[in-house]
């Protein structure tokens, strides 16, 4: 190898870590922890004032609406178990697509003491291209979307 | 009616053969060198486009003729779903756009057997191959043969029929939304015949420029079609979902803009290949992973690994893909090894800086960020299975790494055109770089001193990316203006025609430079919308006022509107800047009583221009009869964004679009110059 080579080789090292770096310091700064609300409350304490995402279901008649508050409270329930998390969305518009039983994902702080979410991001599953939510079913075919 | 059904369903497995005996026919023809089977396997790829159109035809004969026969047809239109969204179901769902994706396979496939018929080699013959290839993997899953999807011309069993279909979200049925998944589709799809080129090179052993040259347009093609899906899918996101923004890094996002990535890598990689034989091996590398990218972003978005917000029915087929996928990279590999001494280059970089390296590094940082954005997407699997506990990051982790690779980017696309290649000599420095060099420091302090007066006191980055625009613009201006000023001394002529006959000359470097200024304003539309948007929220009721920058928003009155298919009830803003009156705005909610999904109501924004600026207005739920809510003293509640130069995102992509429009007009590639 010529010294020509070696630079080149050299440069694009420094490169590689320099780009290694950037996703490892981008990771240790933004990641967090991502839950079912099983898995939430199993480890609540570990959490406790941290943020975190959870992804489940918006529980059945959990959900307040009060306007003169403009804040939003509803529970995220898991889709398989049987725990449950609330969560508080204040001063922010309820998404679109916000039903009961509806996939929900949540971002935002939690409190282990009171199994709280203080939401900063809340995204009902939308609809995205043309695909309807999960088990949406045909209401006069008989045919259901559970089959792919 | 059910006969079109029944046809399309025999087109398809007609297709089987169709595509198996085209496979077999080319590389019988190919080995023996026998032209009449060649002939043959040409034959039989533009048969199989004849027979998917045909399937594609009769499904969408049954959107139109309302054939609630047909598994498909209930599920994703409905009687009175207006007619272009009859059409567009085509890809509403999986089974459907699986069809739509084999037919673009298929009529690619005749188009380059149709643009290749007077070739005196076989080099598009062995690229039809891998084509077919492809073609089969779609046809086997459009079938229904395997497990977890439908064939999309499936009737319901036992001639049973639904009276009405279930229809297509009404957040879809917009014109951009329309548009948005088959331009992805087709610009996803094309990047098939550039990578089919460079396998049929690989098999062919004709491992020279001609592979690159042939499947030029077609690379540039997609490149321009995906450009344009993915911006559609941004303005769709804008103007519909009433969050403001255009872009978040949802996986599925990200899934489109890979491939984009490292086709924009592999569009500048193979001019060094043409110009200094070099790179060859890296060129079938990137080539390859821009197209199994494609596949991959189906893999993650179907497959149910990647939790998204946006995601799609999970199914099986992500099985398929990644098989497909590891297939392919196998096959592509092996021929890599058997090509392998053909692969070397006889020349070698000469120095750091030159034109060459900085073609190197914009390769390296366009991989490297697909690499970072694969990792960022992929990372609630990697650490689920590495450590047992599931961690993600969220847009922030995207915001923040991009920003030091994009700047570098950025800093490339003016250094690319103006640094001599081999070697940067002093000379060529001084009479290259010294003026963009001095306007940008210039820019970006200029930039800094705005921003703090503002302030903005640490607005490094922002500073930075107005030095870097600055400095690209001037560069490539000049570019501009010292060869138009040479042309038209040279030929007498005007300024004004010099610069026409210069771009006609050479569109594709030309027409490269206008993509490249088209990028410059992208960069300071991203900066100015996503760097220093505004968000305000508040409660209001009928005559109250918020406050936004420098406007000013009171709620004036209400109305409520019918439609055929929704009803649109909302509030009147009349709007103020500093005590002037700049008219009203009307955001609203739509309320759709037949959507499929049962009763839905939807944001429907109200957007403003102001100058390149957008005002943005969102309405939080509000009951159905708006005026009746809010003259009674009702609340609603409002959330205002103030998005600065958001206008400059959709110009730079058009500048973009022209400029790759000028680009592909250029038939001939020049060899050294």
């Amino acid at each position: 190898m010529n010294r020509k080579r070696v630079k080149i080789v050299i440069a694009s090292l420094i490169l590689a870590a320099a780009m290694a770096f950037l996703v490892v310091a981008g990771v240790k700064n933004t990641s967090m922890r991502h839950f079912t609300p099983d898995v939430l409350v199993a480890h609540a304490q570990e959490v406790h004032n941290k943020g975190i995402q959870v992804d489940g279901l918006i529980a059945e008649g959990t959900t307040q609406w009060d306007p003169t508050k403009f804040q939003l409270t509803f529970a995220v329930r898991d889709r398989e178990g049987q725990a449950s998390v609330n969560v508080l969305y204040a001063n922010r518009l309820r998404p679109d697509n916000f039903k009961d039983g509806g996939n929900v994902f949540v971002q935002g702080k939690y409190n282990a003491a009171e199994n709280l979410i203080v939401a900063s991001k809340l995204q009902t599953k939308c609809a995205s291209k043309y695909e309807a939510a999960e088990g949406m079913t045909a209401q006069t075919g008989g045919t259901s979307t559970s089959d792919y | 009616m059910h006969i079109m059904a029944e046809l399309g369903q025999a087109a398809i497995w007609l297709s089987v053969f169709s595509c198996l005996w085209a496979v077999t026919m080319l590389w019988m023809g190919l080995r023996h060198n026998n032209y009449n089977a060649v002939i043959g396997g040409r034959n039989g790829v533009v048969g199989t486009f004849a027979l998917i159109t045909l399937a594609t035809g009769a499904l969408i004969y049954g959107f139109v003729t309302n054939d609630f026969s047909m598994k498909y047809v209930v599920e994703v239109s409905s009687y009175d779903q207006p007619l272009l969204y009859k059409v567009t179901a085509l890809w509403g769902r999986m089974s459907g756009s699986l069809l739509f994706w084999l037919w673009l396979v298929t009529l690619f496939g005749a188009l380059v057997v149709w643009t290749n018929r007077r070739a005196t080699d076989y080099l598009a013959d062995y690229a039809l191959i891998p084509i077919s290839i492809v073609q089969f993997f779609f046809i086997i899953l459009v079938t229904g043969l395997v497990e977890g999807v439908y064939n999309p011309l499936d009737r319901l069993p036992d001639g049973m029929f639904a009276r009405d279909g279930a229809g297509m979200n009404p957040l879809l049925q917009t014109p951009s939304m329309a548009f948005h998944p088959p331009s992805l589709y087709v610009g996803f799809v094309s990047l098939t015949v550039p990578f089919a080129f460079a396998v049929g090179a690989l098999a062919a052993g004709k491992i020279g420029s001609e592979w690159i040259s042939r499947s030029r347009r077609w690379m540039m093609a997609s490149w321009l079609v995906l450009t344009i899906g993915i911006t559609l899918g941004g303005n769709w996101a804008y103007r519909e979902l009433g969050w403001g923004g255009y872009w978040a890094w949802d996986p599925v996002e990200n899934a489109s803009f890979m491939p984009w990535l490292l086709g924009t890598a592999y569009l500048h990689s193979v001019m060094i290949q043409e110009k200094r034989n070099m790179l060859k091996l890296w060129n079938i590398i990137l080539i390859t992973l821009a197209f199994e990218f494609t596949l991959l972003g189906t893999f993650i978005t179907r497959s149910g690994i990647i939790t998204s917000v946006h995601a799609f029915a999970q199914s099986d087929i992500g099985g398929y893909f990644l098989g497909f996928i590891l297939l392919s990279t196998l096959g592509v590999i092996g021929l890599l090894a058997y090509r392998w001494n053909d692969l070397k280059s006889p020349n070698r970089l000469e120095s750091l800086l030159s034109r060459e390296s900085s073609f190197l590094l914009n390769n390296w940082m366009l991989v490297g960020l697909t690499l970072i954005i694969l990792w960022g997407t992929l990372w609630p699997v990697i650490t689920e299975q590495v450590t047992g506990e599931k961690t993600a990051v969220p847009e922030a982790f995207f915001n923040q790494v991009v920003i030091i690779p994009g700047l570098l980017l950025l800093l490339l696309t003016g250094v690319g055109p103006i640094i001599s290649w081999k070697k940067l000599t002093p000379s060529n420095f001084k009479r290259m770089f010294a003026k963009p060099i001095i306007s940008g420091v210039v820019g970006g302090i200029l930039a800094w001193i705005y921003l703090a007066l503002q302030g903005h006191t640490k607005a490094i980055y922002s500073s930075l990316c107005v030095f870097a625009s600055v400095f690209v613009l001037v560069a490539i201006c000049d570019e501009f203006y010292r060869g138009s000023k040479l042309r038209s001394k040279r030929s007498g002529t005007s300024f004004f025609d010099g610069l026409i006959q210069l771009i006609q000359r050479n569109k594709r470097r030309y027409g490269g430079y206008i993509v490249h200024i088209g990028i410059v304003i992208l960069y300071i539309g991203i900066l100015g919308s996503k760097g220093y948007y505004l968000l305000e929220s508040e409660k209001l009721q009928l005559g109250e006022s918020m406050e936004v920058n420098d406007y000013r928003l009171t709620i004036q009155d209400a109305f409520q509107e019918e439609h055929p298919n929704f009803s649109l009830g909302g509030v009147v803003f009349a709007v103020e800047k500093g005590g002037k009156s700049m008219g009203t705005m009307r955001p609203a909610r739509g309320f759709y009583h037949k959507a499929g999904q049962g009763e839905q109501d939807t944001i429907e924004s109200a957007i403003r221009h102001m100058g390149l600026t957008d005002l943005y207005i969102a309405l939080g739920p509000l009951p159905e009869n708006v005026p009746a809510h809010v003259q009674s003293g009702g609340i609603v509640h409002v959330e205002v964004y103030h998005n600065p130069l958001i206008n400059v995102v959709w110009i730079g992509v058009a500048i973009m679009v022209i400029g790759g429009l000028v680009a592909i007009c250029e038939k001939h590639v020049k060899g050294n110059a």
